[in-house]
């Protein structure tokens, strides 16, 4: 992996959020992501994971700081937020697929509506999406009859529909039951080893250490650790860091 | 078994409630001093009168010797007028008529002035409906945006009209806009009715959007939608089926609003029922009909919808 400017996509420089109520999100948060790289970011609930991940395709907004993704500014007054979204996929904890389309449906939406691509080939992509993520067979299912698991390959599908060049993964499987789990983890593996660039806000610490380059600890909206996965498991070298690993490694 | 005759009882029970209640209608009528007599009201549906034919001007008048044609000759002035196709003749050879008198009839079947109220009150509540869903559109979109104007300028529509009486804005519509902007009665009356119903409109149109998830919204967005874009294709579609069954009753509700632009010189139905009273001093008998008549529009769009619902929760 080299070093230069150009391969870091997300650029976090020191960004603080402030609710309106007063609670402080982010602290000074600063992280990179380069190409191909997956950081998972992991910490106890209400450690401002989500939001961390939120601001970065701006569904939050920031207090100060700057978050510059694929090389644009995102929070600046002037930016084509439409057209860098497109390029940045989001899959969500309680999915969002929309409930009126079918599957296949879920996934031609955007495609067709953003980028005006022929329908011809936006079917054919989405097919062969659909059959990467395990349910070529359920092309004309709508999201209500697709279990927990099924309709999160639904919606990792769907983000790769608009072919963007990082995925974010905001608790993907935390809604779904325990036997679900692995079959979305799986999709975001085969992912992973294809070289894409993900983020993923997670609790599975199996998949951040088998799957991550890089795991972040936060803690009460700081980052407080990151490394990679061997010594952030095996030798954490940070008192807070071991506190919470011993606490979920019970 | 058990609970089957149980059913039927209670249908039983509903029968006999609503016998009941004829009966007591019936005996109310009785009652009073009044002469029932609804063998008038069908010629004011329906009537085999047929349609005159009028005198374009005023002239002298000769009919041809097979009796199929006349002609009329203006008197001042060189116009002359060939009628034909009538089936009974009104006038005489050599008559002198004078503009708009009768001068033959066509016999046939013509809709009473009952019937034309009802194309006239289905006419107005139709293309009302049709723009009170366009304001009520806009101004929910209005009023779910986070634009102060935009915001404040839909608001300001939806208080201002729900806050004062249909007839209040009839009258405001048909004497001063009206006037203003030269509508006619019938432009004025659908119009008023159209940013009446609209309001409410807007308010069901709201509470559609926000009953959406914010998900859906936040996912459409972040595959690159606008807000537009994800209003379209995602949000309106799935508020659209929630509001369906609201938005039926708000329609149903403009129908039956539509009977106060009688007040203007607009002859719909509830008009048509007044100049009908006046003609046949039965008020009994054609207010009963007239419900009837509103009831028939109010209960066929009433199926129309539910037709549509299981269509929708099928698909």
């Amino acid at each position: 992996m080299t070093d230069t400017q150009a391969d870091v996509l997300i650029d976090v420089r020191g960004v603080c959020k402030t609710f309106a109520n007063g609670v402080v999100a982010l602290q000074d948060v600063s992280l990179q992501v380069r190409r191909g790289e997956v950081v998972c970011i992991v910490g106890p609930s209400g450690s401002g994971k989500s939001t961390l991940l939120r601001t970065l395709n701006a569904l939050e907004t920031i207090s100060s700081g700057d978050v510059v993704v694929l090389g644009q500014s995102v929070h600046a007054a002037r930016v084509d937020l439409d057209r860098l979204r497109a390029r940045v996929g989001m899959v969500f904890q309680s999915f969002n697929l929309f409930p009126h389309k079918t599957a296949l449906e879920n996934l031609m939406l955007a495609p067709l509506v953003v980028s005006r691509t022929p329908a011809a080939e936006v079917r054919t992509r989405c097919e062969a999406l659909l059959a990467k993520v395990g349910l070529a067979d359920k092309h004309d299912a709508h999201p209500a009859q697709l279990s927990g698991g099924q309709q999160q390959r639904v919606a990792i599908a769907r983000a790769l529909a608009m072919q963007p060049d990082i995925m974010l993964f905001d608790e993907p499987t935390s809604a779904l039951d325990p036997e679900k789990v692995n079959e979305v983890l799986d999709v975001m593996k085969l992912l992973a080893g294809e070289g894409m660039t993900m983020c993923v806000v997670t609790h599975e610490m199996g998949f951040a250490r088998a799957v991550a380059d890089r795991v972040v600890f936060m803690e009460a909206g700081e980052i407080v650790h990151q490394a990679a996965p061997a010594s952030f498991f095996d030798a954490p070298d940070n008192e807070r860091l071991r506190g919470f690993l011993g606490q979920i490694l019970k | 078994m058990q609970a089957s005759s149980r059913r039927w009882w209670w249908y039983g029970v509903y029968l006999a409630v609503m016998l009941a209640f004829g009966v007591a209608v019936h005996a109310a009528g009785k009652r009073v001093d009044y002469s029932w007599r609804w063998e008038r009201i069908p010629q004011y549906l329906i009537s085999d009168d047929g349609t005159e034919m009028k005198a374009p001007f005023d002239g002298f008048v000769s009919i041809a010797a097979d009796q199929k044609s006349l002609t009329l000759k203006e008197l001042k002035g060189g116009r002359t007028q060939v009628l034909s196709g009538f089936d009974d003749l009104l006038v005489g050879d050599g008559d002198l008529v004078f503009q708009n008198d009768p001068l033959a009839r066509k016999r046939g079947w013509v809709a009473g002035p009952l019937t034309i109220g009802l194309w006239m009150t289905l006419k107005i509540s139709a293309i009302a409906l049709l723009f009170s869903m366009l304001f009520g559109l806009i101004a929910g979109l209005g009023r779910v945006a986070k634009n102060p104007a935009v915001y404040g300028l839909a608001t300001s529509y939806v208080e201002l009209i729900r806050g004062t009486p249909l007839l209040v804005q009839i009258f405001i519509f048909y004497f001063f806009v009206g006037t203003v902007l030269k509508l006619s009665a019938f432009t004025a009356g659908v119009a008023a009715l159209a940013v009446f119903t609209g309001a409410y409109v807007a308010e069901i149109i709201r509470a559609g959007i926000e009953a959406i998830p914010r998900g859906q919204m936040e996912a459409a967005r972040s595959l690159g939608m606008s807000v537009p874009q994800a209003m379209r294709h995602v949000v309106l579609p799935q508020a659209f089926r929630k509001t369906l069954p609201p938005l039926a009753g708000q329609f149903i509700n403009l129908i039956k609003d539509s009977s106060l632009v009688s007040v203007m010189a607009l002859t719909d139905l509830t008009k048509a029922g007044r100049e009908v009273v006046a003609s046949t001093f039965s008020p009994f008998e054609v207010w009963f009909t007239v419900a009837a008549m509103y009831l028939l529009l109010t209960g066929t769009l009433s199926i129309l919808v539910r037709r549509l619902e299981k269509k929708l929760a099928h698909d």
